[in-house]
């Protein structure tokens, strides 16, 4: 005779600085409807389909690894989404956005739509939700607009001005409209600017990140 | 596809009552007692008691209050019974009472004077726990008072909330099975639950161990410090505190078929997002480390991690409890 397992697992929840902001504005917009579930910090390059000892400890590198506790900043945490997918899926939904870099020059526009590969059992699709574009440094952009989502919330969200030390800025949209900086004291000695444009499917959880260059004329 | 919407049962208001001792180190039973080394203008209205001699952490404190404002001296000469124990008459009858024509009445008999313990508010939390309380007074002999609240089958209330009457015996019931009131002045007093207050009846206490009030127009009655050196002389003060905890709980539920794939970068290969190992495609395993709660549009609200990451695949149902404490 042995012990059973018990099979509900009870976690303790901390709010989020978006969560805690929307507690306080008492209007009812905190309101839990949907969960996702992500694997940060596993790595599975850990995980071991030849082991010696069998399939049951193929897994056995990450499954005993400890975790940090929760993250209040939500840009931190639920990076890497588990998904739902057919059985016999051989390839996960990637972003694409037809380049592996974007670079321009000082006041000239671009335009990035992406796509999701593999998504819907479609080759390629565009996500309903749109996508979020997150710059590491906005100061390189004269304007950095999403175009294509008009809910009331991505509207807020797309307004939204960034002042003080913090300099990245997300909007959300089906595709991306950014015109680089006409301001040429940002540069100092140098001949380019360099930031990170982050793109996360909003449906999927896909993510790509390429490097954004600003050359000066 | 990477969320899931959550039913209605999914969510529960969960509200626990935690009960806990009220003195400082989780001590059950008050045995030590100090007032404060240095005066204070407060002198006249109240006394902090504390624990120890370094006067870390206040207990209660003590209070003497009579309507016609004898005990203490007066503000000014020439206005007549206006003192400070008038003024924490006054205070008391209002919260307890909020009627201004009111008289303290303890079990039957009403009393112009009434000496007011009154706990610590970061030590009751809450409110305190009838029945828990067992409090002893020095005197000719050593009286031990608690609330009728075993007695009584339904609640009184007063504005103050539940009241119940201080009668001689332990943990909420008398030792002879009758009222506990004394022989001739009714109840010992009033226990108020819902302010952390304890209210004695001077004349009840005075005709069973001859502990008595001054009632002079000065200072020199020192009826606060009367009552302390009974309380501290039995050296016996036992009351727990009651709190009620609300949790909002969320069951996550992952069924067999979900969730069994990762976009995290380290499980693809390539740019073109083949799984990285071949084994993954037939059989996928997925180990989840956090659960996020979302708002319809996407915002994440809450998270929550896990100890270490559980493993998922198409053999394995997960159900995970998750605990938001506001």
């Amino acid at each position: 005779m042995g012990f059973l397992n018990n099979t509900t697992v009870t976690l303790d929840a901390i709010l989020t600085k978006k969560g805690r902001e929307l507690l306080a504005r008492g209007d009812g917009s905190f309101s839990i409807t949907q969960f996702a579930l992500s694997d940060d910090e596993v790595d599975y390059s850990l995980y071991n389909p030849t082991h010696p000892s069998g399939s049951g400890f193929y897994g056995e590198a990450i499954e005993n690894m400890p975790l940090l506790e929760a993250f209040p900043d939500e840009t931190q945490v639920m990076k890497y989404k588990l998904v739902t997918l057919p059985r016999g899926t051989a390839r996960m939904p990637v972003l694409d956005i037809g380049y592996s870099s974007i670079s321009f020059k000082q006041g000239s526009a671009f335009t990035v739509r992406p796509q999701t590969l593999n998504y819907l059992s479609q080759t390629q699709a565009f996500e309903t939700s749109g996508y979020t574009f997150t710059i590491s440094d906005v100061r390189l952009l004269n304007s950095f607009n999403g175009v294509g989502i008009d809910t009331p919330e991505v509207q807020a969200l797309n307004s939204t001005s960034t002042i003080g030390t913090s300099v990245s800025k997300t909007v959300v949209g089906t595709s991306l409209s950014m015109t680089a900086t006409t301001i040429n004291t940002l540069f100092g000695t140098n001949t380019s600017l360099t930031a990170t444009l982050q793109i996360v499917g909003r449906d999927s959880g896909a993510r790509i990140s390429i490097p954004v260059t600003v050359n000066k004329v | 596809m990477s969320f899931k919407r959550l039913d209605p049962e999914d969510f529960l208001v969960s509200s626990d009552t935690v009960t806990s001792t009220v003195w400082s180190d989780e001590a059950p039973n008050l045995q030590t007692f100090f007032t404060a080394s240095t005066t204070s203008t407060n002198d006249k209205y109240y006394k902090n008691v504390y624990k120890t001699s370094d006067r870390s952490a206040i207990q209660f404190a003590l209070a003497y209050g009579d309507k016609l404002g004898s005990g203490s001296a007066q503000f000014n000469d020439l206005v007549a019974q206006k003192t400070p124990t008038r003024t924490v008459y006054g205070q008391f009858r209002n919260l307890i009472y909020g009627d201004e024509n009111a008289d303290f009445n303890f079990g039957g008999t009403t009393s112009e004077t009434f000496w007011a313990i009154s706990v610590e508010r970061a030590r009751y939390k809450e409110k305190l726990l009838p029945a828990s309380l067992n409090l002893q007074i020095s005197g000719s002999y050593d009286l031990e008072l608690t609330d009728n609240s075993k007695l009584v089958s339904v609640d009184t209330f007063l504005e103050c909330g539940r009241v119940y009457q201080l009668i001689s015996g332990s943990n909420g019931t008398s030792y002879d099975g009758g009222t506990g009131y004394s022989t001739d002045q009714g109840s010992y007093g009033l226990f108020l639950p819902d302010i952390a207050t304890i209210v004695l009846n001077p004349l009840a206490i005075s005709s069973s161990i001859e502990v008595e009030v001054s009632r002079s127009y000065d200072a020199a009655g020192e009826n606060i410090s009367k009552i302390f050196n009974a309380i501290s002389g039995a050296a016996h003060f036992e009351v727990n505190s009651e709190e009620t905890l609300s949790s909002d709980y969320v069951f996550v539920r992952a069924r067999n078929s979900e969730f069994n794939y990762s976009e995290n970068p380290s499980y693809i290969s390539g740019s073109t997002g083949d799984v990285l190992f071949s084994s993954l495609i037939n059989n996928p395993q997925s180990y989840m480390t956090t659960v996020g709660l979302y708002n319809d549009t996407n915002e994440l609200l809450a998270v929550a991690k896990l100890s270490k990451p559980l493993l998922k695949d198409f053999t394995k149902e997960t159900l995970l409890r998750v605990k938001l404490d506001f």
